[in-house]
C-alpha cells in the first residue's frame, strides 16, 4: 500500500501540475474502451468481482460457508491445524476455520476500505469544492485547515480521535466499525480535497467553462454539469488507490490494539493475530496476509488501469 | 491514496506493547519450585551463605557475561518506582534491611539483608541492628542515617513515591509517614520529617516507631520502598542521581552504562560485602516485543528472556529450547471482576451462573496452551494461608447444570430476558481469544449475550477505577507476599481498591477479626475466612486462573534460584549474585 | 528577492502557525482522552496520585498547563517524559539519530535499487527483465513490512545465523559516524532490507513508468531516428527527464522512512523515535506526545516544502501562489 498511497500522491501531483485535458464529450466511453484493453486492470476487476462474490454471497453457500467464522472447536488436533480438505486454510487457536475467518475478514476489510473512501470523497468534495468556488477568503481558510490536518501525525490523530469518541455519550458512535472508518477517513481526506480544489480552479479557466459562463448558464449548473464530471477522473483513481490503503491502515491499527473488537475480525486483525502465533502455525499469518496482498494487487491494477484510461497522456 | 496513510502501516505495532505497558505494577514472576527445578539451566541451588568462590562448573571470569531481556524500567530510584521491571533492577543495585527469598516449598520467606537479625520488638517500637562492615559502592560506610534518609524520602510528598502507602495506614503504619506525605505546607516539612517514626540510635542501630504492632514488619521492610539512600549524592545530583557515574549503591551490582530506550549494563559492586557475584557483566536489553525476544534468544543474542505464553507449545516441541524453559507462576490471579452496582450483577445467582458457566480448565488449555493454572481461589498459591481450588470448585467452579439452575432462579430461565453485559478488555491477540472463549461459554451454557468492549489500556483502567464496568477480566498482583495483601482494601466496605462495591457485614467482621488477631495463626485463619466469604459470595470477583510467565534461560546459565511468590520481572532476579555462566 | 526564496521563506513562516495549531489540538485532545499518566488497574491511593500530580504540575487547570507548555516550548523546553523524568528534547535527539540512520540507509537502498530496477524494466519493455522487475515491484508493495521482517528474521537470522536481530548496529553519537568500529553491519542488514522493500518497489514502479513515458516522447524518437547510440540517448535524455516525477516523490518517501519506522524498530528492538510516539500515546506521556508530534509535524512540513521546491526546480512551469 505504500507504493499505492505514494503513487496516489504522485498522481495528485501530476494532476495538480497539469490538470487533465478537458474532454467534455465521450470521456467515459473512451475511458471504458481503454480500460477494457488493459489486461491487468481487467484481471484485477475480474478478481475483485470473484472475491466479492465468494466473500459476500459464497459464504452462505456450500462449500464456502461450511463453517461459521466464530465456530470454535477445542478438540485435540482441531486447533492450530494446517490446511486440509476439511479446513482449506487450516484452523486458529480456538479451532476456528481460517477460511471462513478470512472470508469474513475480506468482507469487513472491503467495507472499511470502501466506507473510508466514501467519507473521504464527501469531505474532499465539500472542502475542495468550497475552497475552489467559495472565494479567496474561504479558499485560504480551508486550505490552512487542510495543511494542519496534513501535518498532524496520522497515527496519533487516529488514536486520539478514537479514544475521544469511544468514551463519550456524544457524538454517539457505538458501532466500532463506523468508529474505525471515521477515524481513518478523518486523517485521509486532504489529498482528495487538494486534488478537487486544484482541478476545479484550473477548470474554471477552461474554454468550455468560460463558454458556458458566457452563455449565461447558472453557476450550479456549470459546477455540476461541466466541472464536477471533469474533476472526477483523477478523484476516482485516487479513491481506488485509497481503498487498499485504508485496509492497510486498519491492519496497522489492529496491531496496536485499536482494531475492531471480536468476534468479528478484519484481515488486518487476522494478520496481527496470526503474527502472534507465527511460531505455532505459520498459515495463520500466510493466508490473511495473502488475502491482503491480493486485494492490494487487484485495486492497484484497477487503479493503474483507470489512471491510464482516464488520462491518456500516461500510457 | 493519501501519502501519509502509509505512516499508519509503517507505524504499526506488534501487539505486545500495549499489554506490557498496561501491566502497570502487575506482571510477572513468582515461584514454583518444581517448575524451576525442572528447568535445565536453572536448577542448581547455590548456597546463599557462601561468600566468594565460584561453583565448580563456572566458566572463567572473562566469560561471565549475560544479556537478558526486560521491559525498560521507568526509574532506577527505589523511592520512585512503581513497576516490577524497575524493582527487579533496583534489587540488583540496592538491598534493604530484609530480603525475600524462596522458602523451598513454593512460597517466600524473609531473611535478614542489611539487618543483623530480626527486629527487637517492644510494643510499637521495633529496633533493628545493622550488620557490620556495610559499605556503599563508593567505599563510604553505610550507616543507620542512610536508612533514616531513605524513609524520609519515601514519605516525602515532593518525591511522590507511588508505593508510599505500604508504609501508610493499615499496612506498614510507620508513625508520621502519612502525615508527612499529605502535608502541603512547606514550612512544616522539617518538623514532620523529624517526627517520623524512624531514628538512628547510633551508626548501626535503627529504631522504628509504628502506630500499631505490624505482623508483616519484616516483609514490608524488605520492599524497595524501604531501601536506604545517600543524602549527599541525591542532594548533589538531584533527579540525575541514578545516572551512571552519579549513582551510589549498596547492592551486589552497580550501574556502568545506561542507554535509555536501549539497555543498561551492570558490573559487580566491589564494595559489596555479601556473596561475590560471578557475573562480570550483566546487560539488560529493553525489549517489548516478546516474539522478537524469542528470536534473539534463538540466535544466541539473549541468554534470558520472557516469552509469550502462546510460544510455549513451540518451545516445548523444540529439543534444545524445551530444556531451557522455566515457567514461573506469578503472584497474580485473573478473575472476572464484576460491578455489584449493576442491577443484573447485584443478584448473587447471576454472578454464580456466570462463574459456574466458565470451564476454566478448557479455557487455560485452549487460550493459554496450559501455561496458566485454572483457579477458583483468590489467594495465590505460594502464600501462607493458601486454600486452593479444592476449597471453592464445588461452590463456584464449572458446572453447566448448576449454572443454568442459578440463572433460572435469578429469574432468567435459559437466559431469557437477561440484559446484554459488556466485557471490557484491551486488544491483544490473547485477549481476543479470551473474549471469544468466554462469550461463547456464556452463550452456550447460559444462553446470554455478552458483548466485547475493547479499549486501550489506560481507558480500561480509568473505567475500572471509576466503577464504570460490568464484566472486567482483571486481577490483583501482590505487592508483597502476605495473605492480607490481596484482600485488605479490596473487599472491605469503602476500601480504596474496592471498585466492585463489595459490601458485606460478614466480610467486614472477618476483616476486623484479622486486625484484632493476636497470633499469626489466628490472623491467617481470619484472612482465610475473608477469602472464603469473598469467593463463595462472588463479592466482585470470580477467579478464573493464576497467571504465569514462561522464561527461557540459556542452558549455560546456572544459579538461577526462584524468587518466590513476588513481583520479579525475570527468573531468579532477586539473587542475581547467585547467577553464573557454566563452562 | 528571488521569488523562489521568498516562497520558501513564506512557507517556513507558515510552519509556525501550523505548529501552534497542531500543538493546541494535540494538547486538548490528549487531555480529553480517558485516563492519565498515572492511571492503572491497581489505582494509586488518592494521596499518592495528588503528590504525583503536584510534582508534574498536573493539578493545575488544563488551560494553565497549556499556557505553561507553550511558554516553555517557545523557550526551547519541551518538558520531561514521565518515563524516567528524562528531557523530551534529549530523548528526541538520541532516538531520532538512530531512526534517521535507519531511514537514510533505507532511503539510499530504495533509491539505488528501485531506480536501477525501474530503468532496466523500462529499457527491456515487455521483456523478461521487465517482468521480473514488475513482479518484484507489485509483490514488494503488497507485503506488509512486519511480515517481511518476521520472515527475514526467521530465515536469515534464526535458521542461517547470518545476521543478528537485536538492536541497531549504527553509532549512537555523531562522532561515531566516521568511526568504522561503531558500525555493526550484521545488526543493520535485516532492518534496512525490511524497511526499504516497500519504497524500493514503489520507486521501481514510478521510475519504470516515467522512463517509458519519456521513451515515447517525440524528442527521444527524433534522437533515435537521428541514429544516436541507444546508450547515449538513454543517458542524455531519458534518465534526466524521467527523474522529474521520481525526484519530487523522494521527499515524502524520505519523511515516511525517517518518521514512520515504528514497526521495524519494535521488531528489531531498535531505540528509535517511531516507537516512542506510539508508546507515548499508550502511556499518556503528555510531554512526550507533544514533543514527538511537534517534531514529526515539522519534518512533514519541511519534507513537503522540499518536495514543492524540488518540483519547481525540475519543472519550471510551476508558479508559486
Amino acid at each position: 500500500m505504500a507504493a499505492d498511497s505514494t503513487g496516489a500522491a504522485a498522481l495528485a501531483g501530476a494532476f495538480e501540475a497539469e490538470p487533465a485535458l478537458g474532454r467534455p464529450r465521450g470521456l467515459w466511453s473512451d475511458a471504458w474502451r481503454r480500460l477494457r484493453k488493459n489486461r491487468l486492470a481487467m484481471f484485477g476487476l475480474a478478481a475483485l468481482v470473484v472475491i466479492a462474490l465468494v466473500a459476500f454471497v459464497g459464504a452462505h453457500v456450500e462449500p464456502f460457508g461450511r463453517y461459521a467464522p466464530n465456530e470454535q472447536n477445542y478438540s485435540a488436533g482441531a486447533r492450530q491445524a494446517g490446511p486440509s480438505s476439511a479446513h482449506w486454510f487450516g484452523t486458529d487457536q480456538l479451532g476456528r476455520d481460517l477460511f471462513a475467518r478470512v472470508l469474513e475478514g475480506v468482507r469487513i476489510s472491503v467495507e472499511i476500505g470502501l466506507g473510508t473512501q466514501v467519507i473521504v470523497l464527501i469531505i474532499g468534495l465539500l472542502v475542495g469544492g468550497s475552497a475552489a468556488l467559495g472565494g479567496r477568503f474561504f479558499d485560504n481558510l480551508l486550505m490552512r485547515v487542510t495543511d494542519i490536518t496534513y501535518a498532524f501525525p496520522d497515527l496519533l490523530a487516529i488514536i486520539l480521535v478514537r479514544s475521544v469518541l469511544v468514551d463519550r455519550t456524544w457524538p454517539v458512535v457505538t458501532n466500532p466499525r463506523v468508529l474505525i472508518i471515521l477515524a481513518i477517513a478523518l486523517v485521509s481526506w486532504t489529498t482528495v480535497a487538494r486534488l478537487i480544489r486544484g482541478q476545479m480552479l484550473s477548470l474554471a479557466e477552461r474554454d468550455f467553462v468560460l463558454a458556458a459562463r458566457a452563455l449565461g448558464a447558472p453557476r450550479w449548473r456549470i459546477v455540476f454539469q461541466h466541472m464536477l464530471p471533469n474533476t472526477l477522473s483523477p478523484v476516482i483513481v485516487a479513491v481506488t488507490f485509497g481503498v487498499p490503503t485504508a485496509i492497510f491502515a486498519e491492519a496497522a491499527l489492529a496491531f496496536i490494539g485499536l482494531g475492531i473488537p471480536p468476534p468479528a475480525a478484519s484481515l488486518g486483525t487476522l494478520v496481527s493475530q496470526g503474527y502472534a502465533y507465527i511460531e505455532n502455525n505459520v498459515w495463520n499469518v500466510i493466508f490473511p496476509a495473502a488475502a491482503v496482498a491480493l486485494l492490494m494487487l487487484c485495486f492497484t491494477f484497477v487503479g493503474d488501469g483507470l489512471r491510464d484510461a482516464l488520462d491518456p497522456r500516461t500510457r | 491514496m493519501n501519502v501519509r496513510n502509509r505512516w499508519i502501516l509503517l507505524l504499526a505495532a506488534p501487539m505486545a506493547v500495549a499489554l506490557t505497558l498496561a501491566a502497570a505494577c502487575g506482571g510477572t514472576s513468582s515461584t514454583d519450585k518444581t517448575a524451576t527445578a525442572a528447568a535445565g539451566g536453572a536448577g542448581t541451588t547455590p548456597t546463599s551463605t557462601q561468600t566468594g568462590g565460584l561453583p565448580a562448573d563456572a566458566a572463567p571470569a572473562s566469560q561471565q557475561k549475560i544479556t537478558m531481556q526486560s521491559t525498560e524500567p521507568q526509574f532506577y530510584d527505589p523511592h520512585r518506582s512503581n513497576f516490577e521491571q524497575d524493582i527487579a533492577v533496583e534489587r540488583m543495585l540496592f538491598r534493604g534491611l530484609y530480603n525475600l527469598t524462596d522458602d523451598g516449598s513454593g512460597g517466600v520467606k524473609v531473611v535478614p539483608g542489611d539487618a543483623a537479625g530480626p527486629p527487637t520488638i517492644s510494643g510499637n517500637v521495633y529496633t533493628v541492628k545493622l550488620k557490620s562492615g556495610l559499605k556503599w559502592s563508593d567505599g563510604k560506610a553505610l550507616t543507620a542515617a542512610d536508612y533514616v534518609y531513605g524513609f524520609q524520602r519515601e514519605c516525602d510528598p515532593t518525591v511522590a513515591s507511588p508505593y508510599q502507602y505500604v508504609l501508610g495506614a493499615g499496612l506498614g503504619d510507620l508513625k508520621g509517614c502519612d502525615e508527612l506525605f499529605n502535608n502541603k505546607d512547606a514550612t512544616k516539612t522539617q518538623a514532620l520529617k523529624d517526627a517520623l517514626g524512624v531514628k538512628a540510635l547510633d551508626a548501626s542501630t535503627l529504631e522504628f516507631t509504628l502506630n500499631r504492632p505490624v505482623a508483616t514488619f519484616e516483609t514490608i521492610w524488605s520492599l524497595w520502598a524501604t531501601f536506604p539512600s545517600r543524602q549527599d549524592v541525591i542532594q548533589k545530583f538531584g533527579d540525575k542521581w541514578t545516572d551512571p557515574g552519579n549513582i551510589v549503591v549498596n547492592g551486589p551490582f552497580t550501574m556502568s552504562e545506561l542507554v535509555p530506550k536501549d539497555h543498561v549494563t551492570l558490573k559487580p559492586n566491589p564494595e559489596w560485602s555479601g556473596q561475590k557475584p560471578a557475573i562480570q557483566q550483566l546487560t539488560i536489553k529493553f525489549i517489548d516485543d516478546l516474539s522478537a525476544a524469542l528470536k534473539s534468544f534463538q540466535t544466541g543474542e539473549l541468554q534470558m528472556t520472557a516469552i509469550q505464553p502462546t510460544d510455549v507449545k513451540v518451545v516445548k516441541g523444540d529439543p534444545s529450547l524445551s530444556s531451557e524453559l522455566v515457567i514461573d507462576p506469578t503472584a497474580r490471579i485473573t478473575a472476572i471482576e464484576m460491578q455489584l452496582k449493576d442491577p443484573a450483577l447485584a443478584k448473587f445467582d447471576v454472578r454464580l451462573a456466570l462463574s459456574r458457566a466458565i470451564d476454566r480448565k478448557t479455557l487455560v488449555d485452549v487460550v493459554f496452551d496450559g501455561v496458566y493454572t485454572p483457579a477458583t481461589y483468590w489467594v495465590v498459591k505460594g502464600l501462607k494461608g493458601f486454600q486452593g481450588n479444592s476449597a471453592f470448585d464445588s461452590t463456584i467452579g464449572f458446572d453447566k447444570a448448576a449454572a443454568q439452575a442459578a440463572m433460572a432462579s435469578a429469574g432468567y430461565p435459559n437466559g431469557q430476558g437477561f440484559p446484554t453485559l459488556k466485557l471490557t478488555l484491551t486488544d491483544t491477540p490473547s485477549n481476543r481469544n479470551l473474549a471469544d472463549f468466554l462469550i461463547k461459554q456464556w452463550k452456550d451454557n447460559l444462553g446470554i449475550t455478552v458483548t466485547p468492549d475493547f479499549v486501550d489500556g489506560k481507558t480500561r483502567s480509568q473505567r475500572f477505577n471509576s466503577g464504570n464496568f460490568q464484566l472486567f477480566p482483571g486481577g490483583w498482583q501482590l505487592d508483597y507476599p502476605d495473605i492480607e495483601n490481596p484482600l485488605v482494601g479490596l473487599f472491605d466496605t469503602g476500601g480504596g481498591n474496592n471498585k466492585y462495591n463489595c459490601s458485606d457485614p460478614a466480610i467486614d467482621a472477618a476483616f476486623k477479626e484479622a486486625t484484632n488477631a493476636t497470633t499469626e495463626a489466628a490472623r491467617i485463619a481470619a484472612y482465610q475466612k475473608v477469602e472464603t466469604l469473598v469467593v463463595t459470595k462472588l463479592c466482585g470477583v470470580a477467579p478464573i486462573y493464576q497467571n504465569a510467565v514462561p522464561y527461557l534461560v540459556n542452558a549455560k546459565v546456572g544459579g538461577v534460584v526462584p524468587n518466590g511468590t513476588i513481583d520479579a520481572s525475570g527468573p531468579g532476579t532477586y539473587c542475581v549474585e547467585c547467577w553464573y555462566v557454566k563452562k | 528577492m528571488d521569488p523562489m526564496a521568498a516562497y520558501a521563506l513564506r512557507r517556513l513562516l507558515w510552519a509556525v502557525p501550523v505548529l501552534w495549531a497542531v500543538a493546541t489540538i494535540t494538547f486538548f485532545l490528549m487531555h480529553a482522552v480517558p485516563g492519565g499518566p498515572f492511571t492503572q488497574d491497581k489505582a494509586l491511593p488518592p494521596a499518592v496520585n495528588d503528590a504525583l500530580n503536584r510534582r508534574y504540575h498536573l493539578d493545575k487547570p488544563v488551560w494553565e498547563q497549556y499556557g505553561l507548555y507553550l511558554w516553555d516550548s517557545v523557550h526551547g523546553d519541551l518538558g520531561l517524559s514521565f518515563q524516567g523524568d528524562r528531557s523530551v528534547t534529549e530523548i528526541i535527539r538520541n532516538t531520532f539519530f538512530v531512526t534517521a540512520q535507519l531511514g537514510v540507509l533505507g532511503f539510499l537502498v530504495a533509491v539505488v535499487i528501485g531506480m536501477t530496477l525501474g530503468t532496466m524494466s523500462a529499457l527491456n519493455h515487455n521483456g523478461p527483465l521487465d517482468y521480473v522487475g514488475v513482479a518484484f515491484s507489485t509483490i514488494g508493495a503488497s507485503v506488509p513490512s512486519f511480515i517481511m521482517g518476521a520472515f527475514l528474521v526467521i530465515f536469515f537470522a534464526v535458521d542461517l545465523g547470518w545476521f543478528k536481530t537485536l538492536g541497531w548496529g549504527g553509532p549512537r553519537h555523531l562522532t561515531g559516524l566516521l568511526d568504522p568500529f561503531a558500525w555493526d553491519w550484521r545488526r543493520m542488514v535485516l532492518p534496512v532490507v525490511a524497511i526499504s522493500t516497500l519504497p524500493t518497489a514503489f520507486i521501481a514502479r514510478i521510475t519504470r513508468a516515467s522512463v517509458l513515458e519519456v521513451l515515447n516522447q517525440d524528442y527521444i524518437r527524433t534522437a533515435r531516428a537521428k541514429g544516436l547510440a541507444e546508450v547515449r540517448v538513454v543517458l542524455r535524455h531519458t534518465i534526466k527527464n524521467a527523474m522529474i516525477p521520481v525526484l519530487t516523490l523522494m521527499g515524502p518517501i524520505f519523511a515516511n522512512l525517517v518518521a514512520g519506522s515504528f514497526i521495524i524498530e519494535t521488531m528489531f528492538s531498535i531505540p528509535g523515535l517511531g516507537r516512542e510516539l506510539v508508546n507515548a500515546v499508550i502511556r499518556r506521556d503528555y510531554a512526550m506526545i507533544m514533543g514527538t508530534t511537534l517534531f514529526f509535524t515539522l519534518i512533514i512540513t519541511l519534507a513537503n516544502l522540499a518536495v514543492d521546491l524540488a518540483y519547481a526546480v525540475v519543472d519550471p512551469r510551476i508558479r508559486y501562489r
